[in-house]
């Protein structure tokens, strides 16, 4: 079995990040009092609170410091992230760059292009949108028929991407899409990831809402959309490996089985000086220890990822779980919580938890289903 | 011992001393003596082996009569222990019967050891004489292969405060019982049975009963730990083997939800007991958390992962004449020993309630 879970602990150097990040974050969310807590990566775009936590070092961590970053290791961004997510802090203007993009281009761009996009992105300036699902192609990328063509000095962008997060108030879009024809059915070759920008001409965006009725949720169509050559991430025709690249170890991140905590954060606040009776002890209980333990694999797979292990089927095992706990945690507090959920109710706890709610079914979706990573994680257990 | 690493393993665990346990579990547990464990209530031989290595005896002191070593080291091998079902109370003897005999500068016989784990319906209560011997009554209930133990160690409350009772085996009469594995779960009735002084100690300042509960709760997380592994490993082994419909059933996706759950109710089991063992190792006061936590986890995860191992392995599970169900009837066994219904959960639950809101993510992370 190829599962390596293997017990790791902060160093004091650690311990003393963990402490910095949650004594900012008690100043900016004092707890109890913030009204736009968020639940995990699901979080509200606040320019002003990138930037700030950028000033901190806390945006492009593991970017290195020629390019604006902080050359910090997996377990740093780690510690970071968790309690960013666990605060519900307002992530959402750099979360994406952060995350993924930066990664992408540090590893396939051309130097101009790590020159232009990192050290705004380490700067909590740049917010990213992700081109990948289009309305034929979901779980099946590879399938994507959004076109470039060949033209003067670049490409020329034809398709739609849809469910896609943020476009309508990000600044750049990394896109899949295919750059040469499909040859003898191997749709995993000729496919290229581009940089585009989000006000481009003929880049038209259209908001479709969201399950709880919030915008964020676009369909972007792209009308003979300019992408200069420069643009191109990596190689031509290589698009696919990259994108897969992208995501392996990330899966494994808090941000899997962080999404209902603050529910059960607010609604214990809510509850503050009232003895909790057994059965609201009992649920409690059960998602505290369950959080325990995926903290616990979560920080060992940051572990793994800086002592060069690979960790990709334990982190995608840990996505698998940790969404459906997710899902898990929610239904549980239903078995003791009296009032109906309303979303737009005047405490914050029954505010988060409608919101968890009604967002619920796209812990398990979002990123890649389920039932995708159960495949890729039973091959690892195979092998 | 290894050095402490902080951040690549438990750092208290003694590696060479876990592989030879695995060792000589997968050496001496096999499917045959597992079941010959069961038909006769005791496996002399795997008993032997183990007693030889020395491996019942870790976690207690040298001094005492132990094999010396961390709580941590014992811990991995009671991990061990349940990977290979191995049939033998490891954990009594040691960590739980022998830390009780141990601290109260009572000998610890060569043989087996067993414990009184105060299950339900456990009516046994002590009476401390004036030359310092104790008079017993009523029925020490569910006690861990009582009928083949050298001693049994009870923790009593008397009118002098609580005592160490180091039971000679034989005492009282035996009522044989089992779990649902075919371990002896025996009842012993100890009416009119008086231990003498030499056989009574004032337990140690940490052998409270609830230490000895959280004990016991660390040990089937252990022991869970290790059969959910070994369980998750054998299914996948099974499925990749069985063909129908021409190709082997791991590769239907139903079959494959199966195997996926299963591993990772093991890989979180394992990496809380781990953590908890560590954790209490070091310093077992500040560890009810994480024992409290990983016994709810363990807990679960037995239940759940009983269920996809079953439906993956099909009728090839619903019989004794292959390996599963030496796991899976531990594991149902397990699952409520050292426990009533949501006893732990609500104990993690009542500490999250005790540090507030502001402070529930602190304890998340330890």
């Amino acid at each position: 079995m190829a599962m390596r879970f293997t017990p790791t602990e902060m160093t004091p150097a650690e311990r003393a990040l963990q402490a910095e990040v949650r004594e900012f974050l008690a100043a900016e969310m004092p707890p109890g009092s913030s009204p736009d807590r968020a639940l995990g990566m699901g979080a509200g775009k606040n320019k002003e609170f990138s930037k700030k936590l950028a000033e901190r070092g806390w945006v492009g961590m593991a970017m290195p410091k020629r390019y604006g970053g902080h050359d910090r290791n997996a377990v740093d961004r780690f510690i970071v992230v968790e309690e960013l997510l666990r605060a519900g802090a307002p992530i959402g203007y750099h979360w994406v760059a952060d995350r993924q993009t930066a990664s992408v281009i540090l590893k396939f761009g051309t130097d101009e292009q790590k020159e232009r996009f990192i050290p705004p992105i380490c700067r909590g300036e740049l917010g990213f949108s992700i081109g990948m699902s289009e309305p034929d192609s979901g779980s099946d990328l590879a399938s994507v028929s959004t076109r470039a063509t060949r033209a003067e000095g670049g490409w020329l962008l034809n398709g739609t991407k849809i469910w896609t997060s943020g476009a309508h108030e990000n600044d750049w879009f990394i896109v899949l899409c295919r750059t040469s024809p499909m040859e003898d059915g191997n749709k995993h070759q000729g496919l290229s990831q581009l940089l585009v920008d989000l006000n481009s001409p003929g880049l038209e965006k259209n908001g479709i809402p969201f399950l709880d009725g919030s915008p964020g949720f676009n369909e972007v169509v792209f009308h003979d959309v300019f992408v200069p050559d420069e643009n191109v991430v990596g190689e031509l025709g290589m698009g696919w490996a990259q994108n897969t690249a992208e995501m392996a170890y990330e899966r494994g991140g808090p941000d899997r089985w962080l999404s209902a905590y603050g529910v059960v954060e607010e609604l214990m606040r809510h509850h503050a000086g009232t003895p909790l009776e057994d059965r609201v002890a009992e649920v409690l209980g059960w998602a505290t220890a369950r959080f325990f333990g995926l903290h616990n694999m979560s920080f060992t797979v940051a572990r793994m990822i800086d002592t060069g292990q690979a960790p990709s089927i334990e982190a995608a095992l840990v996505k698998e779980m940790g969404t459906r706990f997710e899902q898990d945690v929610l239904l549980r507090l239903l078995e003791f919580v009296e009032e109906e959920p309303d979303p737009n109710s005047l405490l914050l706890y029954q505010r988060l938890l409608a919101k968890a709610i009604l967002t619920g079914p796209s812990f398990t979706i979002r990123g890649g289903t389920i039932e995708v990573l159960r495949s890729v994680a039973s091959k690892g257990l195979r092998s | 011992m290894t050095a402490t690493d902080p951040t690549t393993d438990a750092g208290l665990v003694d590696e060479l001393l876990v592989d030879s346990a695995y060792r000589l579990f997968a050496g001496m547990c096999s499917f045959e003596a597992v079941q010959k464990a069961e038909a006769d209530g005791w496996a002399p031989a795997i008993w032997d082996a183990v007693a030889e290595a020395g491996f019942a005896w870790i976690g207690v002191p040298d001094t005492a009569g132990g094999s010396g070593g961390t709580l941590a080291d014992a811990c991995a091998v009671l991990l061990a222990a349940g990977t290979h079902a191995a049939p033998i109370p490891l954990a009594e003897t040691g960590i739980l019967g022998g830390w009780l005999l141990a601290g109260a500068g009572l000998t610890l016989p060569d043989g087996p050891v067993s414990v009184v784990p105060g299950a339900a319906g456990d009516s046994l209560s002590a009476t401390l004489n004036g030359d310092g011997s104790v008079t017993l009554a009523g029925t020490a209930v569910r006690v861990p292969w009582a009928r083949r133990a050298d001693r049994i160690a009870a923790l009593v409350s008397t009118a002098d405060g609580p005592r160490v009772v180091s039971i000679p085996g034989g005492s009282g009469s035996v009522r044989a019982g089992t779990n649902l594995a075919g371990e002896p779960r025996d009842d012993v009735d100890l009416t009119g049975v008086t231990v003498g002084a030499d056989s009574v100690g004032v337990p140690a300042a940490d052998a409270t009963a609830d230490n000895l509960r959280l004990r016991g709760a660390l040990s089937r997380v252990m022991l869970m730990a290790g059969a959910l592994e070994a369980m998750s490993k054998l299914t996948v082994e099974y499925t990749e083997q069985r063909q129908q419909f021409g190709r082997p059933v791991a590769r239907f996706q139903a079959v494959q939800q199966h195997l996926v759950w299963g591993a990772q109710d093991a890989a979180i089991t394992k990496m809380a007991a781990q953590v908890a063992a560590r954790d209490a190792s070091r310093n077992f006061e500040a560890a009810t958390f994480q024992i409290a936590s990983a016994r709810t986890i363990a807990e679960g995860c037995a239940s759940t992962a009983t269920r996809w191992a079953h439906q993956a392995h099909g009728a090839m599970g619903m019989t004794q004449e292959y390996a599963l169900h030496h796991l899976s009837r531990r594991l149902w066994s397990w699952r409520q020993e050292w426990a009533t219904p949501n006893e732990w959960a609500m104990r993690v639950g009542r500490m999250a309630e005790a540090g507030g809101a502001d402070d529930l993510f602190a304890l998340i992370t330890g």
